[in-house]
């Protein structure tokens, strides 16, 4: 079974995405902050990380900056409300990078793409 | 025994006169009671044209009045009567043929016993002086013409009026007293000189109607030139006609350019100019003689001022000349004084325009500015509504796929529905935003059309074929941001195709009206899709309830931002038509301190 890491500030958002992943056959973890993530790639051997860029306490890129160091064949999906995101350069070394949406397919085929290949 | 003791008497007399006047430098003489003339000094002598005083000595003065007319035997018996005689500035001859201005006084001359023995008179020659009072009242005469000219001429700038008190002046008999004044004015490149106005009666009984009227109201110069429309009468079109529109080449040989290009007047006579472009000039004037002086300022050719005395046939002098010169000189000044205000006022007016189009430009610097940052805020804002609507619709979208009874599925799926369409407003909303941090520019508004058409195009191609655009020839040039304005365009383009299907093709159009860049989204479809139609206007323009669609309303303010507007164009026989207006550029704007 493949294991996400959801990095979400939103409480909603994180239970949503575990609801909904769990269903598809993922073992999900869901964590708030940058240094919860950090900890979560560090040990418990992830497939795949959904990551937020606006967290609450530190900007997302600067997270995912330290995962690609720690751990550079980790797929990261950035996954953002904001679409602006996309020109910056820095969301460039993202594995992908999926708006939120009420629609979770995009994100669900985007994930599947990543972990099965 | 009288005539003896007569001329012992005169003897003794003329030896005191001798004593008392032969060095003074006024002429004295006496002459006895027949008119014989028993002294003159050296000074009478050579006044009356004698070679010497001994020549003069027992001369006749009727012989000497017979030559120069100055009235003295006519006197003589009255003086011999007792009265004096008094003659001031009397021109004659003398015996010499000369010219001169006398001086003459003659009182009777008594004898020892009271008696009157003679005529003792003294001449003097003015001449001299009197030609210098002459130049002194000539010149007076011009001066008083000048300063009039010149104060009337100081308080107009306008180069209309001031060509007409130039006329005015030229030909007022108060002035230079010319009977006409025709003028020509040099073009900019100073190549040729073509007919402007010209003034004067156009037959001698005209000129006597106008000039006994004038005569009759006595009025001044100065009065003259202050109403110089006064002088504007039907000859003065006529004679207008006759030179207007006429170009004289300062290249060929005439007086004309002879006088503008040496930059003296001349005093033209049908005898010195038998051929070529100057006796065309006389015979189209219909004048045998013509005064010529040039208008220069500054070393410019401005024109020439030629007058002539047809009517009087009064000849031409150098004087004449000359006086037309110095009006012709003190005009250049104010031709060039009225161009230079003109060239102010120009430049002024530009001026002007450029503070209107600074104010203009500083306006929508703080409207786009306010545009940022109401971009910034819809930004936030849409990003924040962004995850709520993702977790309700995720999880309506969980509950569906979990399965549940029919209700529960029908309000799911409206829940889903409703956030889709909620996701919708905010993707043009945050399109509007994004757009909001684009720099403002010059934007050719023909192309902007192509590329929405183009988007458009490619959003609704399985629905629609393309609008067909009927664009301006000319280069439609706006300013503003070119990613808010695309979206606005694109937002009425897309409102306008949504109820509509291929049987109603939309016709873009756009083209120049008054500075005004103006786009038109025309249907072109029969009147059974009117119905259609209204209902796409109602969701552009709001249904009678108010409710209009967002995107509708953020593009509608981003026009009104940029200075523009939209609205509906009836028409009684076609479809009603959208249009879109937008201010023309004309450049001016700085690119780095507008920039969002």
């Amino acid at each position: 079974m493949s294991k996400l890491l959801v990095v979400d500030d939103e409480d909603h958002i994180r239970k949503l995405y575990k609801d909904f992943f769990s269903r598809e056959g993922y073992n999900v973890i869901t964590v708030a902050t940058g240094e919860e993530a950090l900890a979560a790639a560090d040990n418990e051997g992830l497939d795949l990380i959904v990551l937020d860029i606006e967290l609450e306490e530190e900007s997302g890129l600067n997270v995912m900056k330290q995962l690609k160091e720690r751990h550079p064949e980790l797929p990261i999906v950035l996954n953002t409300a904001y679409s602006t995101y996309k020109s910056d350069f820095h969301t460039w070394i993202a594995d992908a990078y999926v708006m939120k949406s009420s629609d979770l397919q995009p994100l669900k085929n985007k994930i599947k793409e990543l972990v099965f290949t | 025994m009288l005539e003896f003791a007569t001329m012992i008497s005169a003897d003794k007399h003329t030896a005191f006169l001798r004593a008392q006047f032969d060095d003074s430098p006024l002429g004295y003489f006496l002459v006895n009671n027949h008119a014989i003339i028993e002294y003159l000094n050296p000074r009478a002598a050579t006044i009356i044209g004698f070679g010497a005083v001994e020549e003069g000595i027992k001369a006749s003065l009727q012989d000497i009045d017979s030559i120069m007319n100055c009235g003295l035997m006519e006197a003589f018996g009255s003086i011999l009567g007792g009265r004096v005689y008094l003659k001031r500035e009397l021109s004659c001859s003398n015996r010499q043929g000369h010219f001169a201005i006398l001086n003459i006084f003659c009182s009777p001359f008594r004898g020892e016993g009271g008696e009157i023995i003679g005529v003792f008179g003294i001449i003097q020659d003015v001449t001299e002086s009197s030609k210098k009072k002459a130049e002194l009242e000539e010149a007076i005469f011009e001066l008083s013409i000048m300063s009039q000219v010149s104060e009337v001429l100081s308080s107009t700038a306008d180069l209309d009026e001031v060509l007409k008190v130039l006329m005015t002046g030229v030909t007022a008999n108060q002035g230079l007293g010319f009977n006409r004044a025709f003028l020509f004015l040099a073009d900019n490149d100073e190549e040729y000189l073509e007919g402007k106005i010209a003034v004067g009666p156009g037959s001698p009984e005209e000129a006597g109607q106008i000039w006994s009227r004038l005569s009759r109201e006595q009025r001044s110069l100065k009065e003259l030139l202050d109403d110089y429309s006064e002088r504007e009468n039907q000859s003065n079109y006529s004679l207008s006609s006759l030179i207007s529109g006429w170009k004289i080449s300062l290249e060929e040989n005439s007086f004309f350019s002879e006088a503008i290009n040496n930059g003296y007047g001349i005093n033209a006579h049908l005898e010195d100019f038998l051929s070529g472009e100057s006796l065309e000039i006389l015979k189209r004037l219909n004048t045998w003689n013509l005064a010529v002086a040039p208008i220069i300022s500054k070393g410019k050719k401005l024109g020439i001022i030629a007058a002539d005395n047809q009517i009087t046939g009064k000849k031409i002098s150098s004087s004449d000349v000359n006086l037309l010169q110095t009006f012709a000189n003190h005009t250049a000044v104010a031709i060039e004084r009225s161009r230079l205000y003109d060239n102010l006022v120009e430049h002024a007016t530009e001026l002007e325009e450029i503070n209107r189009q600074l104010a203009e430009s500083q306006e929508q610097i703080i409207r786009v500015e306010k545009m940022s940052v109401i971009g910034e805020l819809t930004s936030s804002i849409a990003h924040e509504l962004r995850n709520p609507l993702t977790v309700i619709g995720g999880f309506a979208n969980l509950m569906l796929s979990a399965g549940g009874n029919e209700a529960n599925s029908e309000y799911l799926n409206i829940i889903l529905s409703e956030t889709k369409r909620a996701e919708n407003v905010l993707h043009h909303v945050l399109d509007f935003s994004r757009a909001s941090r684009t720099k403002t520019q010059e934007i050719d508004f023909n192309h902007l059309v192509v590329r929405v058409t183009n988007v458009l195009a490619a959003k609704t191609k399985h629905r629609h074929t393309p609008p067909l655009l009927k664009l301006s020839e000319q280069k439609l040039a706006i300013w503003g941001n070119p990613d808010q304005l695309e979206h606005a365009l694109l937002q009425f383009m897309l409102a306008a195709t949504e109820e509509l299907t291929d049987d109603c093709r939309i016709e873009f159009g756009t083209k120049l009206i008054n500075s005004t860049v103006r786009s038109t989204i025309g249907f072109i479809a029969g009147h059974e899709t009117r119905d259609k139609v209204i209902k796409v206007l109602k969701q552009i323009f709001g249904s009678p309830t108010g409710t209009q669609k967002l995107s509708i309303i953020v593009a509608g303010e981003t026009l009104r931002y940029h200075g523009g507007n939209y609205g509906i164009e009836s028409s009684s026989d076609d479809l009603p038509k959208i249009f879109i207006e937008l201010p023309q550029y004309k450049g001016g704007y700085d690119e780095q301190a507008s920039s969002g």
